[in-house]
């Protein structure tokens, strides 16, 4: 039972940090039908710039984080004004961004790899790397830290969303692009902030992750993969489908290579064998996203 | 005036032009595939740095055959089919010998071309035991020390110990694959039970899952054979978190001072073995001169790329010659040549039949205090 607990908590961590990357991913795609998959590299690049702020120049935490967390800001509003904007504007196939950001992806590794060397740099976590045992609950602290800033942070993008003026002109554009501009909403501005947003989210997932998994130029692939995955899981409709996937993909990795019968290098096959299955039981994902009404 | 200057300018140009072919000819070319964005980038470019260190140091004390060496440096990205590709321009650009710098299955492809232009190759790090054993190869080496030759020393340190139940925790890298292999065989060799088998794959976030398992299997000993260094610390991590007390065992990855700097507080009491002594003179000289080159300080990394490059240099002047035939036949004949990398009395050699040239008792055994790689506790597998 202890063993069960504690396996819960690491799980849910990690599904914290795929579900924020699936955020990063539902930000951008909802409103603009873009997929970014640079959105692990930007968890990457987060990460770094944690290294750079709490480790070298070692700065208070909540300062260190905030310093990351505006720079995200700058480089998903600078990546759509550089990269996707142009293209849009001259009237470029929906693919033509995807591509575009696939090469950025390969841009941010290469610039993280050769400006800061190939060997993985250590960020300090929030609270330490002691052990917090609440009852039979059981886990490390940046663990528990992980999963109290994605509680707030989707309760924010949530409210953000289903309660603020703003955000339902979000929404709007997600639902007919074309309906929310003649009603009057920018469709640039939604654009670009939603980039901005997504990069952010996206980075605070490679900060928390990376006192764990130290901050190296190879680790945003894999965030890119299993946020993905979450995305499809939970939906690409609805926000809280992205923690919600994350959540499921996450606890079906580990429980699998903890407690089913097979061999340990098949184990890590297993969620995608379901997640395969899934999309054929239910190919929307958990949660449909709204739409317009009648 | 102006077409009197012209003139000698085009003259001096037609000189220099005719110059540059002569000075390329009169080089020895060695080529070099590393991997300088990919996967094995970490790994491959500090003994990369070593090899050029190697060329720096020979040049300066007059070449081979009278003549300098032109290092020709290929990026394979860790990828088989640019390796392949890598290779056989190196061929073409008149390569002597080509060092194989990179993954484990792109030194593999490499292989394919070296066969067929029956170029000599060498591979100074790799440990992957099948590297010279699946392809029939006679132009290629490899003197990286053998998953089976660290699982000997490791078993040889901790015999006293007398295990009976342990654990064998990789990750899913080819190479960490390969050890394995080789860390079970020397295991079933001993009688020893392996109760628990773990894999991490690359880019896990936790391997608390893994590590409950093996803490559900009681073993006295976890053996650790995973090559990629996030990953080793998140294993540590995990078994400090879970409170486990088996000893810990790694393989010569965890003697990389990259380990000790993102597993920081998570090391002591961690045994590990090694090729790197300390306190061996050629590795005292060794330190001094590199640092004083390149101004970092160097480790065990750089001591595979240096000593592969010397062995390439023992060959050819041995040879006598760059005739690709004549420089295989003086590689395959090393024997006892004393390196940077290895035990004391140790030294790189090619039985008769074998291409794998690291010395079998060249390994060391050395313990973490703290955080801080202590001194050498054992010494080869007897």
């Amino acid at each position: 039972m202890n063993d069960l607990l504690e396996l819960l908590v690491s799980a849910t961590a990690s599904g914290c940090v795929y579900g924020l990357v699936a955020l990063g991913y539902l930000l951008i795609t909802r409103p603009t039908g873009i997929v970014n998959f640079a959105v692990g590299e930007w968890a990457m690049l987060a990460a770094f710039g944690a290294y750079v702020a709490l480790s070298r120049m070692e700065m208070p935490y909540p300062v260190g984080m905030a310093l990351v967390l505006v720079l995200m800001l700058a480089i998903g509003w600078l990546t759509e004004r550089l990269t996707v904007r142009p293209l849009v504007e001259k009237g470029a196939p929906p693919l033509a961004p995807v591509l575009s950001l696939l090469g950025m992806l390969v841009v941010f590794r290469e610039s993280v790899s050769i400006g800061f060397g190939a060997d993985p740099q250590p960020v300090p976590p929030a609270l330490g790397f002691g052990r917090f045992e609440f009852g039979p609950l059981a886990g490390a602290y940046q663990s528990f830290f992980i999963i109290a800033i994605t509680g707030l942070v989707f309760t924010g993008v949530w409210y953000f969303f289903e309660r603020t003026l703003t955000g339902k002109s979000f929404e709007a554009v997600a639902i007919d692009r074309r309906a929310a501009a003649l009603m009057g909403v920018r469709l640039g501005r939604v654009t670009a902030a939603s980039f901005a947003v997504g990069a952010a989210v996206a980075g605070l997932a490679g900060m928390l992750v990376s006192p764990n998994v130290s901050a190296h130029y190879m680790m945003g692939m894999p965030l890119a993969v299993q946020g993905f995955t979450a995305l499809v899981i939970g939906g690409v409709g609805r926000v809280e489908g992205a923690l919600l996937g994350g959540l499921v993909l996450a606890l079906v990795e580990q429980f699998t290579v903890r407690y089913a019968p097979i061999p340990a290098g098949l184990a890590m096959g297993v969620p995608l064998v379901l997640l395969i299955v899934f999309l054929l039981v239910r190919p929307t994902g958990l949660l449909k996203a709204r739409e317009a009404r009648a | 005036m102006y077409t009197f200057s012209k003139a000698i300018r085009t003259v001096l140009g037609c000189a220099l032009l005719a110059a540059v072919p002569a000075m390329a000819q009169n080089t020895i070319k060695i080529g070099m595939i590393t991997d300088k964005v990919g996967p094995a980038k970490a790994y491959a470019e500090p003994v990369s740095a070593g090899v050029t260190f190697a060329v720096k140091e020979l040049n300066a004390k007059g070449g081979l055959l009278g003549r300098q060496i032109e290092l020709l440096v290929e990026d394979d990205q860790g990828r088989p089919d640019i390796s392949a590709t890598a290779a056989r321009k190196l061929v073409d650009a008149g390569a002597v010998f080509i060092l194989s710098n990179s993954l484990t299955p792109a030194t593999q492809q490499v292989q394919t071309v070296t066969v067929e232009t029956k170029t000599p190759q060498l591979a100074p790090s790799n440990s992957g035991d099948t590297l010279t054993t699946q392809i029939s190869n006679p132009n290629f080496w490899q003197t990286g020390p053998l998953g089976s030759t660290q699982i000997a020393t490791l078993l040889s340190y901790a015999a006293n110990k007398k295990y009976r139940k342990v654990a064998v925790v990789s990750d899913n890298t080819e190479l960490s694959q390969l050890t394995t292999k080789a860390f079970k065989a020397g295991l079933e060799k001993a009688g020893i039970q392996v109760v628990s088998e773990e894999v991490i794959s690359r880019g896990a976030t936790t391997a608390e899952p893994q590590m409950q398992k093996v803490r559900a299997a009681n073993p006295e000993a976890i053996f650790l054979t995973g090559f990629l260094t996030p990953e080793n610390a998140l294993i540590l991590r995990a078994y400090r978190q879970l409170g486990i007390k088996s000893a810990l065992l790694g393989n010569f990855n965890f003697s990389t001072p990259q380990t000790t700097v993102v597993a920081k507080g998570l090391l002591d009491g961690l045994v590990f073995v090694d090729a790197f002594d300390p306190s061996k003179p050629e590795v005292k000289r060794f330190v001094e001169s590199f640092k004083k080159e390149t101004g970092n300080e160097p480790y065990n990394l750089n001591g595979y790329g240096y000593d592969g490059m010397m062995l390439v240099a023992g060959a050819i002047q041995r040879a006598g010659s760059t005739d690709k035939e004549k420089v295989r036949a003086a590689m395959q004949a090393t024997k006892g040549q004393v390196g940077v990398m290895g035990a004391p009395g140790a030294g790189y050699g090619f039985a008769e039949g074998k291409r794998t040239g690291f010395d079998p008792n060249g390994m060391v055994v050395r313990v973490y205090e703290g955080d801080k790689q202590g001194q050498v506790v054992h010494t080869g597998t007897k």
